[in-house]
This record gives C-alpha cells, structure tokens and sequence, in this order.
C-alpha cells in the first residue's frame, strides 16, 4: 500500500489536467504556481537556492525568478522571520522557508512579539501575509531539533494559523491558500511522507480551504482525529480493527473546525487522537477538552490519545517506539472501543 | 558564479607554514612527541571519518560530518588549552576530540543511534583532560554557553579557560551576537574560534556577512579577534595559545577566524555537486592542505620518514578497528531510556507513559487505564 492513503473521490474526481507528484513536489509546484502568479510572492530562507532545499522543495526556483524573489539569506531564523515580517508591512507576500521545526526557536522572539501581534495592536490596519513553511516530523533518523514536531508552541499562540496537509493534494490547496491569505500561516511539511508516494493532482491551480477539517473515511463506531504524517497510520489501524471507524484529518490545526469535529464524535460517541508530538498539551489535549466540554452526553468512552511520550525525540536506535503508528493507533482505537460505562 | 566564497581572498592571514610545508621564521618549540601528537591526531581523524563514512553509507551509522581539509584549525586551536579547560564544540572538531583522547568508540556508538545512558553503561572509557561540552547540533548556540561558563569561571576566580567552536554560517545567529556582546562587556576567558570554511550547507560564506572578514566581527563587541590561516597547523596553534594566555592571564576573551575550506560534503545527507563547482576551487585548496603541508614539514625536519609513517597508520587503524568493535558491541537502547534523564524524579505522565510503553512492548494494549490508577489487565 501507498503510504500516502489515496485521496478520496471527491478529490479524484476532476476534469482538469492532472500530475502524479509526490507531497514535496507538490510543495515545488505551488510555489512556481504562486510565484508565477503574483510578482509579490517572494522565497526566503537558507540553502533554498542554488540546492533548491536540504529537501529540494525550492527546486529550480531561483533559475526561474531570479535572487530578488528568491532569497538565500543569511543562516539567522530571526533574521530570517524578522526581516520578511517587514517585508510583508510593505506589501510583500513573502514565503519564509524554517528548514526545520526545531530550528524555529531562535525565531520564537520575531514569532511572538511581530508576526503574531502587528494585526491585532493595529487594530487590524497593518496585514502580515506570511507563510512559513517548516519541515516537521520524524522517522527519518536525522539529528537531534530535525524530529520536532512541537506545533502546540503555535497553536497556544493567537494571531497565527497553523496549517499541516497530510497528501500531495492538500499540501498544494493548502499551501496555495495560506500564500495567498492575508493572516500568517505556519505550515508544516510532513517530512516523512514528502516522498511517500504519488497522486493524481490538477496541474491547475486550487485553493482548499484553510479552517476546514477533512473527512478521509467515514464510520459510525469511533472517530479518529490526526493530521499530518499520522494520518496514513489512523486509516491503516481503521482497516484493521473490528469496527466502524471514521478518520478526520484535522488538517487545519489552528483555528480548529470545531463543528466537524463535533459532528463525527456526536454521531460515533467515541473519539481518539492520534499525533505524534508529546502528549501532555498537545493538540490532543485541546480535543479531548472540547469533546468533553460539548459532547459529553454523547460519549460511550473517554477520549484516549495515541501519541509521541512526553521526553525529548529520542535517539534513532528507539525513535520507531517513540513515535506513534498502526498499532499504537489500532490499540487505541479497540481500548474505547470495549470500553464500558 | 562568484569567484570566491569571501567577499574578500583569504589573503594576508596569519601564516607560519606555506602550501609545501616550509616554516617562516623560528621553529616551534614543541618536542618530537609534541609534533607526532599532531600528526597522529589529523591522520586518526581522516582514518576515523572514512570509516564512519563506510558506516554511514552500509546504513550502520546515521549522518557523518568530516573534518577533511580543515584538521589544523579544530587541532591547533585545542592543543593550546591545558587539562581542566574546556571545549564547547558542534559536529566539525574530531581533531580536538582525538587530540585529547576523547574516546573514539563514543563518538561511533552515539553516531549509530544509541542513547547517552545506554553507550555510558556500554563502554568503558576514560574522561580526557580536557573537558568537552555535549555536541551541539543547532548553530551558535554553544557560544553564548561558553561565555557563560567563563564569566563563571572570572567570578570564581578559577583560571580556566573556555573555548567554542563555531562555523562562518554561526555568525550570522543571534546567539552568537549575544556571545560575543556579553563577551565584550564582562570580559571573561573565553576563545570562540570561527573555523570558516567557506560553506554553510549550500550557502557560500560572502552569504554570511558583508564585513570584509569574519573576524572583523570582533570589531564591534571590543573582543580582540584574529584571522590566521586555518590549514597552517602552527599559525593556528600559535595565535590559539596567545589568546588562551590573554585569558588565563585575565585579559578576557578572543575571536579568532581560521581560514579555511570545506572539501567535502557538509555532512553525508548533502550533495555539494548541485551548488558548487567541485573545480572551481577544490584545486586551490587541496594544494593547501594541512596534513600534507604539515607532513612535508615533518620530513623535512626529520621527524618523520616513511617507516614511521607506515608504523603510525598501523597503530591508528588499530585503534579505529578497536573502536568500532567496540561501538558495535554496544546493544541497541532500550526503549524506555527515553524516559530518563528527562528531569529528576518520575512525574506521574512519565511513569504512565513508561508502563504504556512496555505494555506495547509487549504486545499488550496500553490504553485501557481509564481511572488514571493503573492497567485493567
């Protein structure tokens, strides 16, 4: 089996050209596609030149638009993130590259006290259109802080909105709405799957919607939320266990499609999450609080969580048992599944 | 293409020892022993790093940064310190570590994947002299710690001496503003050496400042910098133990820039062919390469000769092979190490997370706590 689930109908289903291209080419493509369209939309970031990404995400872009649109810089986040929020104060529409997740804390300072603030203490006359595209995620056995998947940091921060596609084709509706959306954008690149697999994608360009949840399979015993890397885990423990199980990619991380949410666990009266940043405070916290908030009636089960634990990413040797997968995420999903009030 | 990496040749830094190995000026007073230390360690460091490489590549060890081309400047630059100093390093000075007996066979095992606690509990190794912070990954980082340590050591009148490593790209972080800020005011003894070698990942170093130097960035914090050429294995020892003695003097801290060039990847997940051009300068440099320059000089002053040569390269490969064994006689960790050394004493989250774990482990289902008191079995 692929290890991107295939998209459903819905997103098969067009009269348009289409391209089978993996998530990371995906990635490239928009960005050619969003570049192309509007002489605003600039690149920035370290090694997205000439060797296109450390992931060849910005392939060929600097040959196609030149150095004032796709900008080396320096190898400083803050100055990174700082100097593109200025950017956008002038009009710019600037697509800010964090090589890795992990590598987002020096740019924690500009995140907070700009990127995230100008908006409201303008009281709404300055626009900080930035997306900022992170690599996330492990299961790839690199170094220590290029495992991260540490997006509660954003999601506890007002003013952004935190984006995470899970397949080739919302990576690039995704991706083309953030670029084009007035609000900053955090989206996360799943790194393990930026090479897992093809799908058919319209080589037209499309916007998906960017406070939207996704329906990936529908069930009427338990619903599963995930996003990102993990959902492909959710929908293979889904077929494997002895019940009906619906699997929503929350996909828009911040702000949440609460009704979506809502509406599958009321109609399942069960509910598991599976992420794999750690646990304690991480989105699966916020979700289980809201289905307890709103649909405690509806419940058959408590909420469990399938997630990473709550330590550092460990070393490579143990990383596989850090992180969640099928299994983890099928135990999870028979735990509520016998559970008895 | 630009011609050169710097906005500026590297022309005009300290020299003591030319491209082919001949000394200007007086003969460095280091002993026979001295000298083959030297040799020894830049010779154990590419015999190392190959076989890390090998490693990497039959999928034994994961990412490998070599040092190859810029032995002199981590070298050079650590044997000025004295046993009880300290070294704040990132992924690039294997020089300074096999200088001071940092044990080989750590530096494998953590490379092939295993937990801090597990390769302590594994391996048998002895503490070198001198003191080595934990590895830095991300950049710049270590030397605003440095710092910090040294200003310690100035406020306990402890003579000590601190000393970081960090690359041209490092610059360019805030943390290393704040390092060399802090470093102007309080004047502790710190030495932060940038081993420029012209690359970082893709980025080319004149991407990193528009200063004529690096070490003009000295300029700025009032810290007293250097710019030495960092494939002469004397000019950087020189310069190094001339800053290690201003500080251990209480003179306070030095910024030294060794120049010198990256000749390979920057670590095995990089391919340098797609942003560089291998010809345009790989040529120049290997021409100046600091083992070879060093080894000439060497020859030419007697204290080498092919006997001696061969003996060495025998005993290094001895020792790596040894190393190795070693490293692979580690076990894998166990999974629950991960939950150690997290912070002191077991939170409830950890000790449920742990007994979740192994329950996994062992084929049991980890979710069926539903009074936060345990496992219905």
């Amino acid at each position: 089996m692929s290890e991107i689930y295939p998209a459903p109908a819905s997103e098969r289903d067009t009269s348009d050209e289409t391209e089978d291209i993996d998530l990371v080419t995906a990635v490239n493509h928009t960005l050619h596609q969003e570049m192309a369209q509007d002489d605003g939309v600039r690149i920035m970031g370290y090694d997205i030149g000439p060797i296109g990404g450390v992931y060849r995400a910005t392939e060929d872009l600097l040959e196609e638009y030149g150095d004032e649109r796709v900008i080396d810089t320096p190898l400083s986040e803050n100055g990174i993130i700082g100097t593109a929020v200025g950017m956008a104060m002038a009009g710019e529409r600037v697509v800010p590259e964090i090589q890795f997740m992990g590598f987002s804390y020096p740019a924690f300072g500009q995140i907070m006290y700009a990127l995230v603030k100008i908006y409201d203490r303008t009281g709404g006359d300055v626009e900080v259109p930035l997306t900022v595209r992170m690599a996330y995620g492990g299961g790839v056995k690199a170094l220590e802080y290029h495992q991260e998947s540490t997006e509660t940091y954003y999601l506890h921060t007002p003013g952004v909105r935190v984006v995470c596609p899970s397949t080739p084709y919302q990576a690039k509706g995704l991706l083309a709405a953030s670029i084009r959306h007035d609000d900053p954008v955090m989206f996360m690149e799943p790194k393990k799957i930026y090479r897992g697999g093809e799908q058919s994608v319209p080589t037209d360009d499309y916007t998906l919607p960017l406070d939207e949840a996704r329906l990936v399979r529908d069930g009427e015993d338990v619903t599963v939320l995930t996003w990102g890397a993990m959902v492909r885990h959710a929908v293979a423990a889904s077929e494997a266990v002895d019940a009906s199980v619906e699997v929503v990619d929350v996909r828009s991380l911040s702000p949440l499609d609460v009704d979506t949410i809502l509406e599958s666990v009321k109609k399942t009266g069960r509910c598991v999450v599976v992420h794999e940043a750690r646990r304690s405070l991480g989105l699966g916290a916020e979700l289980s609080a809201l289905v307890n908030e709103y649909a405690l009636d509806r419940l058959k089960a408590p909420v469990k969580r399938a997630t990473g634990y709550d330590v550092h990413f460990p070393s490579h040797n143990i990383e596989d048992d850090y992180l969640p997968d099928e299994e983890r995420a099928q135990h999870a999903i028979e735990a509520v599944m016998n559970y008895e009030f | 293409m630009v011609e050169w990496t710097e906005h500026e040749p590297p022309e005009g830094e300290y020299q003591r020892l030319d491209a082919d190995g001949q000394l200007d000026g007086d003969s460095p007073a280091f002993d026979d022993n001295e000298l083959l230390a030297m040799y020894r360690t830049m010779v154990a460091t590419r015999t190392l790093e190959d076989k890390m490489l090998n490693m990497q590549r039959s999928g034994e060890a994961s990412l490998v940064a070599r040092s190859r081309g810029e032995e002199a400047t981590p070298l050079g630059c650590a044997a000025a310190l004295e046993p009880d100093d300290w070294i704040f390093y990132t992924y690039r000075q294997n020089p300074a570590l096999l200088y001071w007996e940092y044990p080989m066979a750590e530096i494998v095992a953590g490379d092939m994947g295993a937990e801090p606690e597990t390769v302590a509990e594994h391996l048998d190794t002895d503490e070198p002299e001198v003191n080595f912070s934990p590895d830095y990954t991300p950049v710049g980082v270590n030397t605003t710690n440095a710092v910090g340590m040294a200003m310690a050591d100035k406020l306990n009148d402890r003579e000590t001496v601190t000393m970081a490593f960090i690359g041209d790209g490092s610059t360019s972080e805030g943390s290393f503003h704040d390092a060399m800020n802090f470093a102007g005011v309080f004047e502790p003894p710190v030495v932060i050496i940038c081993q420029n070698n012209q690359w970082a990942i893709s980025e080319p170093s004149h991407r990193q400042t528009g200063a004529e130097t690096f070490a003009k960035k000295g300029e700025a914090y009032g810290v007293p910098h250097e710019r030495v050429d960092g494939n002469d294995i004397f000019a950087v020892r020189e310069k190094a133990e001339e800053a290690v003695e201003r500080a251990r003097n209480g003179e306070g801290p030095t910024f030294i820039e060794c120049v010198t060039y990256r000749m390979e990847e920057h670590n095995t997940s990089d391919n340098p062919n797609v942003y560089r051009d291998e010809e345009e300068q790989k040529e120049e440099w290997e021409e100046k390469d600091p083992l070879d320059r060093y080894e000439a000089y060497l020859r030419e002053a007697g204290v080498l000769d092919d006997d001696l040569a061969e003996d060495v390269e025998d005993e290094i490969d001895e020792q790596v092979s040894e190393a190795v064994d070693a490293a692979r006689d580690v076990p894998d960790s166990e999974p629950e190490r991960m939950f150690d050394h997290q912070i002191h004493g077991e939170p409830w989250n950890h000790a449920h997370q742990r007994a979740e774990l192994e329950r996994e482990q062992n084929g049991q289902n980890p979710f069926t706590d539903f009074d936060g008191e345990g496992f219905d079995e």
